[in-house]
């Protein structure tokens, strides 16, 4: 017996565009009735919390939205949908005072008592707002006790398995859950929902996210032929830990460190960025940083440990250990001294520039489907620039929650009914491992996942590779039709390990698929049998589906010059 | 850090399938590290899923100290799975991991954490702002509350805290040291516009506490859970001081230091209404213990309270005991009695003096503890003086060796006339 619950708007995801979204439709229309289901506990899953550096918004009247909008731009290599990255930069100021005048969040000041902004990479201006070196915690602290404010219902370690829609499939009727507690599903039903779960791509062996993410929001807005962008587009920040053996690889060493000037030296000693990107050497951008620091490795120039390694210790010891206190802590459990010696890090598979198609509403290809944070696409282009990410989620937490409000206060404040029988097909399909004691294991083959992608479909592309991760992806999806898991109904992570690697195995098709189509180098999307950008022949996106058959078709459009004009961008120098 | 190098470690985690019910037991593991010193709690417990047990449950998300998840009981100590090294737990030895205390288990180490979210709720976690502005407050870092708030922000609502805490099991009602933190950070933030609701809302709870430390000690963000309750008790008393008309409710001063009659008579004020006389007088009681802190550690109530009294008050010698009654190589205890005016009134003042003769030497000790003032008695088998109230412990020279207290015992000046010892008080 399946349980059903129903709400005005479901939310699923709670974090920094989840929770930013229900303040803001709840404050438009607080008659709503609004259900939150997060995969975690209350606030403490998804990537905001783990935001380390910070927020980038205009402040002063030294800086300005067109600046910002420029590095935003140029950051991401032209492919930026315009209208989205002008929106972004734009209300990314009223939402950072929001966020202290309504919410709470105290942001680290300047000696005078106004908010201090700080220096990242690939900015013409220091504007990420930060709170010490863990901003993450304070965002999501604040927000977290907002929503408990206002009484929201919070379905917690409930993850999203299946978007539901109606018989035609053109309009989104809810989802199907998980209760990962007591291992039943529920069917929650909504006139609108919002995926807002974060990309997280932990599909790979280094990646930054906490290892709880899989990608479900993608996987799912994929799955339920939603059309997507940009999927070729996926980050790999330039200092992910490395500590052998443990699960903490891959985490961040923040972009701060760079910012405040930190160098990075290759296995011989040298400080290689000068040879990359003469100009700014370490503060180039992290698809520069991370490319950079890939060919150094390939080139047997690798540091003992596997990478390379962030050396900030001219900095001072007591300026690091004052200014980024949360990374000393991080380092020194593992035995590094960031304030004192150099530390080993290596890219780490980071964030979804692509995602689902939206407009400044969220509102996504799908009636009554809304979509914000990491699992939409667009506002970053070809690569995000640190702070931009918390500040996306944020921005268009809060432009779709008000979006919501008013969607829901209209007509449309109705449920449409699910296609018959698609609830029972998904199940039977869901419980089908439940019922294999033996067959293929989902932890190894997570990690056959995992390799697979940072091999072929990494920081570094190239063909036959691409092609051979699709064909390769395919023999592992067999293999999970056939994944058994032991263990009961209660809290069972072999079962929602085999919940993740669904997820992660439509990353990957679509990732790959994508990734074939963009023959030059722009970006994180770096082709080394193209290695060159071609603006004569990149100014596109690539626009993808889930076709009838089950296997993604894609469509390029060249890429709209809205605002900026294509010289503008290039002549645009920070 | 311990060795650098790695071996073979058993280890036993707690079990329980609610499923098969029961009292739920330990199962053990044994595990091959290579590198304890990299390998952290949670990637013990990853490894003995994938490798060993694949119906081993436990929760984590962020896996670097963020989120708050994997709280649990590691060799008897709250911690982070990710934020604890197996190279924390001396060499060879056994590590069990249970789950958290004073929460129901859902399934091994997993536990519903909605008990610790309820009582969070109730101590209105949430920022409330004063007035409606659309500018961020302009407020400088060095500015006294933001000095005061520090990183407590910074909880991550991991339950650690509420774990260790005794009094948790013990009150039903007890906030516990989380909740009770985040009120403190927004009882201090001048922004917030909800200090009466919630100074009301929590006050009564912190008396719970009885400042054993534990949160303080087992915080993964160096928070302390014990600070913040001191800091709402303090902040009550300089509230209470200035509103003057909750004072109007004074009752004839005790024997003791005018702050404490004022705390007497406002929660008279405040809560005689909603509350029963037991639990108002017993209170009282330790608002008085929180009145000492607050005097101890000299913040600004302390030194308004303090400062005119003790101008006004002369010193004054007092006789103990004759020198030859006092035996040597122990300690004894002298009753003292004198009167000191207090004020309007003239005070009757009963003290113990703890006299510690050894050889020539003689050391006059203040009777009470330098943490929060209970009575200190000398424990001759242990050759330590001991505080019931804490389990604070002195050596012979009045030296700290173990609890809460903060500073050596406190001492009287003494003389010896014609085998006379005399004290002196003031």
């Amino acid at each position: 017996m399946v349980s059903k619950v129903k709400a005005d708007l479901l939310i699923i995801g709670m974090g920094a565009a989840a929770q930013m979204a229900a303040l803001y439709a709840h404050e438009i229309n607080p008659e709503l009735d609004i259900l939150i289901v997060t995969k975690a506990l209350k606030g403490k899953g998804g990537c905001s919390r783990m935001v380390q550096g910070g927020f980038n918004v205009v402040l002063t009247p030294r800086d300005s939205h067109e600046k910002h909008l420029m590095d935003t731009l140029k950051g991401g290599q032209y492919i930026n949908d315009q209208y989205l990255a002008r929106t972004l930069v734009e209300q990314a100021t009223p939402t950072i005072k929001e966020m202290e005048t309504k919410f709470g969040c105290f942001f680290d000041r300047n000696p005078d008592g106004t908010i201090h902004q700080k220096a990242f990479a690939g900015q013409s201006f220091d504007r990420t707002v930060h709170k010490a070196d863990l901003t993450g915690i304070e965002i999501i602290s604040r927000l977290t006790e907002q929503v408990m404010k206002r009484g929201f219902p919070v379905l917690q370690e409930c993850r999203a398995v299946e978007l539901l829609l109606d018989g035609p499939g053109e309009i989104v009727t809810g989802a199907l859950l998980l209760d990962m507690r007591r291992g039943e599903f529920i069917v929650a039903e909504a006139a609108a929902t919002l995926v807002a779960t974060g990309g997280g791509p932990t599909h790979y062996r280094f990646h930054a996210p906490g290892p709880e993410k899989s990608v479900d929001g993608i996987a799912m807005l994929y799955r339920a032929g939603v059309i997507m962008k940009d999927m070729e587009m996926l980050q790999f920040h330039p200092t992910g830990l490395i500590v052998p053996g443990s699960v903490v690889a891959g985490a961040l060493l923040e972009e701060g460190l760079r910012g405040a000037g930190a160098h990075l030296f290759n296995g011989s000693g040298e400080r290689y960025m000068l040879n990359y990107a003469p100009e700014v050497g370490e503060r180039a951008t992290r698809d520069v940083v991370s490319r950079s620091s890939y060919l150094e490795m390939m080139a047997g120039r690798a540091c003992p440990e596997g990478g390379v390694q962030i050396d900030a210790s001219h900095l001072g010891a007591g300026f690091v250990l004052k200014t980024f206190p949360g990374m000393a802590e991080r380092c020194r459990q593992f035995n590094y001294d960031l304030a004192r010696g150099r530390v080993p890090v290596s890219p780490t598979a980071h964030f979804f520039m692509g995602g689902a198609v939206i407009d400044t509403g969220g509102r996504s290809t799908l009636e009554k489907l809304f979509v914000a944070g990491e699992d939409a696409g667009g506002v970053h282009g070809a690569n995000r620039l640190g702070g931009n990410g918390i500040c996306d989620s944020c921005v268009y937490g809060r432009q779709a929650g008000k979006a919501l409000g008013k969607y829901l206060s209209g007509g449309n404040r109705s449920i449409k009914e699910t296609r018959r029988g698609q609830v029972e097909e998904f199940m039977a399909r869901l419980e089908a491992p439940l019922q294999r004691s033996r067959g293929a294991n989902p932890f190894e083959l997570r990690k056959a996942i995992q390799e697979l992608n940072w091999n072929k479909v990494g920081v570094a592309r190239k063909e036959p590779e691409l092609s051979g991760a699709l064909s390769e992806i395919e023999d592992i999806a067999e293999a999970v039709e056939t994944a058994g898991v032991t263990g009961g109904a209660v809290y069972n992570m072999m079962y929602n390990t085999y919940l993740d690697i669904r997820s992660m195995i439509d990353a990957t098709r679509i990732v790959a698929f994508s990734a074939r189509l963009r023959e030059e180098t722009r970006g994180a999307h770096f082709r080394q049998d193209f290695p060159e950008q071609r603006d004569d022949y990149g100014l596109f996106n690539i626009f993808l589906k889930r076709s009838d058959d089950g296997r993604p078709v894609a469509e390029k459009k060249p890429v709209v010059f809205k605002y900026k004009s294509l010289e503008e961008c290039r002549k645009y120098k920070k | 850090m311990a060795q650098t190098s790695g071996g073979v470690r058993n280890i036993k985690v707690f079990r329980y399938d609610p499923q098969q019910g029961g009292e739920g037991h330990f199962d053990s593991y044994v595990l091959n590290i290579q590198d304890e010193t990299t390998t952290t709690i949670l990637d013990v417990l990853l490894r003995i899923q994938r490798e060993q047990d694949p119906t081993l449950s436990f929760r984590f998300a962020c896996r670097v100290n963020m989120c708050g998840s994997c709280g649990m009981v590691i060799n008897g100590k709250e911690g982070l799975a990710c934020k604890t090294n197996v190279s924390h737990i001396p060499q060879g030895k056994e590590v069990t991991i249970r789950p958290l205390n004073h929460f129901p288990v859902i399934k091994d180490l997993v536990v519903d954490m909605e008990p610790f979210f309820k009582k969070y709720e109730e101590a209105l976690p949430f920022y409330e702002p004063r007035e409606e502005t659309t500018e961020p407050a302009v407020i400088r870092p060095g500015s006294r509350e933001r000095q005061d708030i520090g990183m407590a922000t910074d909880c991550i609502a991991c339950g650690c805290c509420v774990s260790s805490c005794t009094m948790c099991h013990y009150h039903e009602g007890y906030a516990g040291p989380a909740a009770l933190n985040r009120a403190f950070t927004l009882l201090a933030d001048s922004r917030d516009g909800l200090f009466e609701e919630r100074l009301d809302r929590v006050l009564a709870s912190c008396y719970n506490c009885r400042t054993e430390f534990n949160c303080t000690e087992v915080c993964p963000k160096r928070i302390s859970g014990t600070r913040a309750i001191k800091y709402i008790q303090r902040l009550a008393l300089k509230h209470i001081k200035a509103k003057p008309e909750t004072i109007e409710a004074e009752q004839p001063a005790v024997a003791q230091p005018s702050c404490a009659s004022e705390m007497a008579g406002s929660m008279a004020g405040n809560m005689a209404g909603n509350m029963d006389r037991r639990t108002f007088i017993s209170q009282v009681g330790v608002g008085l213990l929180g009145t000492c802190l607050a005097l101890g550690v000299g913040g600004v109530v302390g030194a308004a309270f303090v400062g005119p009294t003790r101008a006004r008050t002369p010193r004054l010698w007092v006789p103990a005991a004759s020198l030859s009654s006092i035996p040597v190589g122990d300690v004894t205890t002298i009753k003292i009695n004198y009167e000191t005016k207090n004020g309007l009134y003239t005070q009757q003042v009963a003290e113990r003096v703890l006299v510690s003769r050894t050889g020539d030497e003689i050391i006059c000790f203040k009777a009470s503890c330098t943490h929060l003032g209970c009575m200190v008695k000398w424990d001759g088998n242990a050759g330590r003086f001991r505080c019931a109230c804490h389990g604070g412990a002195f050596d012979r020279n009045g030296k700290v060796i173990a609890g809460p207290p903060p500073k050596p015992l406190d001492r009287y000046p003494f003389r010896v006339d014609s085998d006379h010892l005399l004290v002196e008080v003031g």
